[in-house]
């Protein structure tokens, strides 16, 4: 019993001392992104949202916060598109070359130190003459993003039953009857998961991202850069707003996943053409 | 090769089979898993397939289904060459063993999809759908998912499925497999009464012998790859062709080597190490490994239908309900036969270690060979 105790007291406070090195840095910032310091102390009567609005009219963090979104974004949908056709390949002819072959292709970037990716998509660009800005970027974390996307579709269609398919087929189906009503719905919910995961990803790659900027930095890039001048107090706010935006993304996450596990869904009810 | 023909009731009166398969042959690399074949599916009839594990009967349906690609041989139907035609395009269904009832669609969607992929207009499709449903007792469970059935529902939906686009034949790989032994029952007579009533014809894949004994037409036994014999049940049950087949319908008494002695018009003469028997019919046309099997219902106490005679020491009895088991032994050969009989409740068990005279009727054995063809 008071051995028990003794033990349940460690296993606390040793959890307690993990989460605050974890989250009171995080806490601090949230604070301070509403309240200004004075003399190491927060000032508490100082409530005021008027980093945000600082931030706001920072045009440099602001264009760089929607270069981010927009390459997290169209890397996301670019990747999805080619993971879905690699994974459908993969599922059908699990032993053909091609499926084996891109099984490794595939997860070369994502294996590979970013510092090589980022240079020898550099290194291609510049000999192809294609300048950089914003499309090598996307094209650069679409690249990277495509096996985590690969993999996660590929394992649910896996644990699809193949004589669904066959089923599709016995039934009239054509192939892309067979994509629509049957492939695709059952892909809905990895797709998203996948999606987020990915987008999350593509929103801090910071090294490969650097070999790829043009004029048109994304927000850690900028934030890299901002490393030498100082940061100026709106930066809380900054992080404050992308601490919000990834917990609504976590709790998506655990959502979709929660459901996905759970027995099929109503995904495609009443489709009609 | 076996003769497609034998013993088909219907073949006589129907001229062209539905189904007409030809040197069909199917292979996974080097392994061949199926062995050149013919086949004659006739309209309307319930044939089934039926071999043990491995012998061919799902590679058989895939391919006739169009999901294996053949090595060799036809497929017509109707007396059209289908070896061309895409899965989506052949004028049959199937019926899966795992059912593949798609998990995101309920009963209705499910049901309707064949008829959704074919551009039919909603209203007719919701028509249909109700009259399938209809037929195999769903109209309640039409808004579920198929996660929520039952495997008796679960098989309903797909067959409700697979004959929605009124197909004239349906394929069913094992469909009754996952099924308790009380439902597997009746859905054994379901499925044959709706067979009977719908009249689309049913190439059905079973290893359940008593399975295919009850609900078929003709039964078509496959072993390793080929087709073994092709018979109605009760020429399969009582003429058996091959030990196998014998051995498959239960006929497990079996006397060897036979010699044939005599050949009369309606009999044979066997000399076998256990005496000289007398069956009925000719002696088969091969004669490599020829063999006598007897059934163990078919021995019993001398008597002026027994007319083959043995005597033999009783090694072991048991009561099992309705039949008793009793183990008997050929005293100078050694030779072991079990026999079945109904039991007898004023009759006193025989002693282990005595002697009977046992006898069985020529019309209740046949002489088998090493293979059928
Ligand atoms: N995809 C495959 N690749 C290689 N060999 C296969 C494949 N499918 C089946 N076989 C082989 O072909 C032979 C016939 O298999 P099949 O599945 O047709 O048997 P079956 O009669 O349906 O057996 P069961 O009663 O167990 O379902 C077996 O020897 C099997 O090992
Ligand atoms: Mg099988």
């Amino acid at each position: 019993m008071r051995r028990l105790r003794l033990l349940d007291f460690s296993l606390a406070s040793v959890t307690a001392f993990v989460y605050l090195s974890l989250y009171l840095p995080i806490l601090l910032v949230f604070v301070l992104s509403f309240f200004s310091m004075r003399r190491g102390r927060v000032n508490w009567e100082t409530f005021s949202l008027g980093w945000y609005a600082k931030l706001f009219k920072n045009e440099a963090l602001g264009d760089a916060l929607l270069n981010s979104l927009l390459v997290g974004i169209a890397a996301v949908l670019v990747a999805m598109v080619f993971a879905t056709l690699a994974a459908i390949n993969a599922n059908s002819r699990p032993s053909s070359r091609s499926a084996q072959f891109l099984e490794y292709v595939i997860f070369l970037p994502f294996l590979l130190p970013p510092i090589i990716t980022g240079l020898s998509l550099l290194i291609y660009f510049r000999e192809a003459g294609i300048p950089r800005g914003l499309p090598t970027i996307i094209v650069g974390h679409a690249v990277f993003v495509l096996a985590i996307i690969y993999r996660i579709l590929l394992t649910r269609l896996n644990a699809l039953s193949r004589s669904l398919v066959d089923a599709a087929h016995d039934l009239g189906a054509s192939n892309l009857q067979t994509f629509r009503y049957i492939i695709l719905p059952n892909l809905r919910m990895p797709l998203l998961t996948s999606g987020i995961l990915a987008f999350a990803l593509s929103f801090d790659e910071t090294m490969i991202t650097l070999f790829l900027t043009g004029t048109d930095a994304t927000l850690p890039v900028r934030l890299y850069a901002m490393i030498r001048v100082g940061f100026t107090p709106e930066i809380n706010a900054l992080i404050a707003l992308i601490l919000g935006f990834s917990i609504i993304l976590t709790v998506a996450l655990a959502y979709a996943w929660g459901r996905n596990s759970g027995s099929g869904g109503n995904l495609i009810a009443k489709t009609s053409k | 090769m076996a003769n497609p023909e034998t013993g088909s009731p219907a073949a006589a009166d129907v001229g062209l089979p539905l189904l007409r398969i030809r040197g069909l042959g199917a292979r996974f690399g080097t392994v061949e898993a199926i062995k050149p074949l013919d086949l004659d599916v006739n309209d309307g009839e319930f044939l089934t397939i039926l071999g043990p594990s491995g012998s061919g009967k799902t590679t058989l349906l895939r391919t006739i289904a169009g999901f294996q690609p053949p090595s060799a041989g036809r497929i017509e139907f109707d007396g059209k060459d289908i070896a061309d035609l895409p899965i989506n395009r052949r004028p049959f269904n199937t019926v899966f063993q795992d059912y593949a009832l798609f998990p995101h669609m309920t009963v209705r969607e499910n049901v309707g999809f064949g008829l959704r992929v074919r551009g039919t207009a909603k209203a007719q499709l919701n028509d249909r759908v109700d009259a399938a449903l209809g037929i195999v007792g769903l109209e309640e469970f039409d808004a579920r998912y198929p996660s929520q059935l039952s495997g008796g529902q679960q098989q309903r939906t797909a067959l409700a499925r697979a004959m929605i686009c009124e197909p004239r034949l349906i394929l069913l790989d094992e469909p009754l497999a996952a099924l308790d032994a009380a439902l597997r029952r009746q859905m054994q007579n379901f499925l044959k009464t709706l067979q009977r009533q719908s009249g689309i014809t049913f190439l059905f894949v079973t290893h359940d012998q008593s399975e295919a004994i009850t609900m078929s037409d003709r039964i078509c036994v496959m072993r390793s790859g080929s087709i073994e014999q092709i018979g109605t049940p009760r020429e399969l049950y009582y003429r058996p062709k091959s030990r196998f087949v014998a051995a498959f319908f239960g006929a497990s008494n079996i006397v060897e080597p036979c010699r044939i002695h005599e050949t009369r018009d309606d009999a044979t003469i066997v000399e076998t190490p256990v005496g000289q028997f007398r069956i009925s019919g000719p002696p088969p046309d091969s004669s490599s490994g020829l063999a006598l099997a007897i059934r163990p219902e078919a021995l019993g106490p001398e008597d002026e239908t027994r007319v083959n005679t043995l005597e033999l020491e009783v090694v072991a009895v048991s009561f099992v309900g309705s039949e008793t088991i009793t183990e008997l032994r050929h005293r100078r050969t050694s030779q072991v036969f079990t026999m079945k009989t109904r039991s007898d409740p004023a009759a006193r068990p025989p002693d282990i270690g005595s002697i009977l005279n046992i006898g069985f009727d020529p019309a209740e054995c046949a002489l088998v060979t090493e293979a059928a063809n």
